[in-house]
């Protein structure tokens, strides 16, 4: 597998003549400039074809390439399937886009949330109930006419409520899945307190919903929200280096120590980025429904786990991309759609989900157990 | 910093035969104490480390050298006893202090995130960025790439964007090596570095410490296998219930002593100092 270098001739692995010399060589201490073989130097790609190349290596390596490839074919399928019938199966239809495009973007962006934090080696099971008790405490700020107080009240409560599960997990080291577990249960009760058990109203919600869910050409306003979302956290994740200390502790906590990076903080911010993603998403619904119940973030924090465990984030941490979480949300969310296009009864769709989640499990557990 | 200019004369002396190392001190520890609950594990253990030096530390399991190499590296706080680097005493540094110092502890399962690239794990937590943070991932390739091919002499190794968990054991100390290396540390602390090596890769990595000591970075090595420490360590220090019982010069020891020492303990020491067959 060896790659040519810049002038095309094939380059000679490392060691072999290189290593034999340095154990004569440097045990008589003498010798410590040793002639250097340039190899790897001559490895960084030139080309654009093998630049393209390290990038389908790159994907690969955070588990993205295969949802990449299952997207793209199911895509192909929707389409062909639309071309043969697009009466019985009106994928392109402008009405399956505006569908689509609402419900894909706040999947996208609670499973971008759980991602880091997954890739931070942690769990929020809470996110569902969080993500409810944002949306009525925006709903009901909003309504009192606060419009400002309600943007800060509620993404004070989506990152404190995380954090506060953070700082119990990081101060007393208790797994995550046991504490969020159990505020997953607190913050359910309270969102009931808080807002008894009917539905919220917005009042006054039409300027909201031309921002945040207007319509921008063929798709919803929420999708231009995802775009920001994923290109920020993609640069944070795997540009920045904060991102690089994300994936430095999920993936071995004490190698992070022992270079002197801090666990504890690098955890809480990823609990801080879900608590942001969680109320940009809450405020997402709450816009577009201008009515939100106290049951409706149920489920949500295993849907938003599961698309990104569709998308390649490893259930152990340290291992993700935020491509896949966006994939893996729009996957299950696709899927569900054309099982609703071709009229499947509703118990269908748990049932469809259930099958796909276990199969991506298993499926990333296999090509984890191959890279080891 | 100052240190890290190579003393050439020095190296090349001490790897033949220098029987009092003199170069200036850089680590002392005197009477660190450790308990863990009930177990007492490491009993006011002291000792010097010089610049340029290569230091055994031997000792059979729950000797107490992974707690000690710990205490060294910052990660884990004595519960007493003195850290003098350089003559300059520092309590118990964390391990943000020790970085600083130019402390780098390769340890036994590798320091290193598998699902990251080499690049990537050469310099974490030291990343090259620009002004907002980013990442500046091409410079880092080539240096990362410069590295490799100047340090690293175990084969197989393709490209500076391999991920580390692709990589073998002996590959993985490899590129925890060159990380190490290349950051001008002054103390490289080697936990078990052999355990996951090949033959060959075990003697590369040994000639690379002695190469090290000619560019004045001193060495810990803390390994099992007495016969790799005889090899290349100027000192040795052999450990046994907490306790240090032999801190000696490669001179004035023998492979028998060390064993003695290790696998007995101090009545194996005596036993051997009486009839040294």
């Amino acid at each position: 597998m060896s790659k040519p270098t810049s002038d095309g001739a094939p380059s000679p692995t490392l060691g072999g003549t290189m290593e034999e010399h340095d154990l004569a060589a440097a045990p008589a201490g003498a010798e410590l400039t040793a002639p250097v073989q340039r190899t790897m130097a001559d490895s960084v790609p030139k080309g654009r074809s093998e630049q393209f190349g390290g990038w389908l290596r790159l994907i690969r390596g955070r588990g993205a390439l295969e949802i990449g490839i299952i997207f793209v074919l199911v895509q192909i399928g929707c389409v062909v399937a639309y071309l043969m019938a697009p009466d019985s199966f009106p994928y392109l239809s402008g009405a399956n886009f505006n569908v689509l495009s609402q419900s894909i973007p706040v999947l996208a962006i609670l499973a971008i949330g759980a991602g880091v934090l997954m890739i931070a080696g942690e769990f929020d099971l809470s996110l569902g109930m969080n993500f409810t008790l944002c949306a009525l405490v925006f709903i009901h700020w909003y309504s009192d006419g606060n419009v400002l107080g309600a943007f800060v009240v509620t993404f004070a409560m989506g990152i404190g409520i995380a954090l506060l599960n953070g700082v119990i997990v990081t101060r007393f080291k208790i797994p995550s899945f046991i504490v969020t577990l159990g505020m997953m249960l607190f913050w359910d009760g309270a969102a009931l307190f808080y807002n008894g058990s009917s539905a919220a109203r917005m009042q006054r919600g039409e300027t909201l919903q031309t921002i945040f869910a207007g319509q921008v050409g063929p798709f919803r306003g929420q999708v231009v929200w995802l775009v920001l979302v994923a290109v920020f956290f993609w640069v944070l994740m795997h540009r920045h280096k904060l991102g690089n200390h994300i994936f430095a502790v999920g993936g071995n906590e004490s190698a992070a120590r022992a270079i002197s990076i801090n666990p504890t903080r690098i955890k809480l911010i990823a609990f801080g980025i879900l608590g942001l993603c969680v109320a940009l998403a809450s405020i997402l619904v709450a816009v577009r429904t201008q009515s939100v119940q106290p049951g409706t973030g149920r489920g949500m924090e295993l849907q938003a786990i599961a698309a990104a465990v569709v998308g390649g984030v490893s259930l152990r941490g340290g291992k993700g991309s935020v491509l896949g979480m966006v994939l893996g949300a729009a996957l299950i969310l696709v899927l569900q759609d054309i099982l609703l296009l071709s009229g499947a009864p509703g118990f269908y769709l748990n049932l469809f989900i259930g099958a796909i989640i276990v199969f991506a499990a298993v499926f990333n557990r296999l090509i984890e157990g191959k890279a080891e | 910093m100052s240190m890290s200019a190579p003393s050439g004369q020095n190296g090349a002396d001490m790897s033949t035969s220098a029987p009092e190392p003199t170069g200036e001190v850089l680590l002392e520890l005197s009477g660190i104490t450790k308990r863990y609950g009930p177990n007492v594990c490491l009993k006011g253990v002291g000792f010097q480390i010089r610049k340029g030096e290569v230091v055994g530390l031997l000792g059979d399991n729950g000797a107490g050298k992974s707690t000690l190499v710990k205490i060294m590296s910052g990660v884990v706080k004595a519960d007493g006893g003195d850290y003098a680097w350089r003559g300059r005493n520092l309590a118990a540094p964390t391990r943000q202090e020790t970085e600083k110092l130019g402390v780098e502890t390769i340890f036994q399962d590798s320091a290193l995130v598998p699902s990251l690239t080499i690049t990537r794990n050469i310099f974490m937590g030291r990343e090259l960025t620009n002004a907002l943070g980013l990442m500046r991932l091409r410079k880092m390739d080539r240096i990362a790439a410069d590295i490799l091919d100047s340090v690293v002499t175990i084969e197989g190794i393709k490209s500076p964007r391999q991920l580390v968990g692709s990589l073998s054991g002996g590959q993985q100390q490899a590129v925890a090596i060159a990380r190490a290396v290349h950051f001008k540390r002054s103390l490289l602390i080697l936990d078990e570095p052999t355990s996951a090596l090949a033959v060959r890769a075990t003697e590369a990595l040994l000639a690379y410490l002695t190469r090290l000591k000619g560019e004045g970075v001193s060495s810990l090595l803390v390994t099992h296998n007495l016969h790799h420490a005889y090899e290349v360590c100027d000192r040795h220090i052999v450990m046994n219930h907490g306790r240090k019982i032999l801190d000696t010069t490669r001179e004035q020891t023998s492979v028998k002593e060390l064993t003695a020492a290790v696998v007995e303990g101090e009545l194996g020491l005596q036993r051997y100092r009486q009839s040294p067959t």
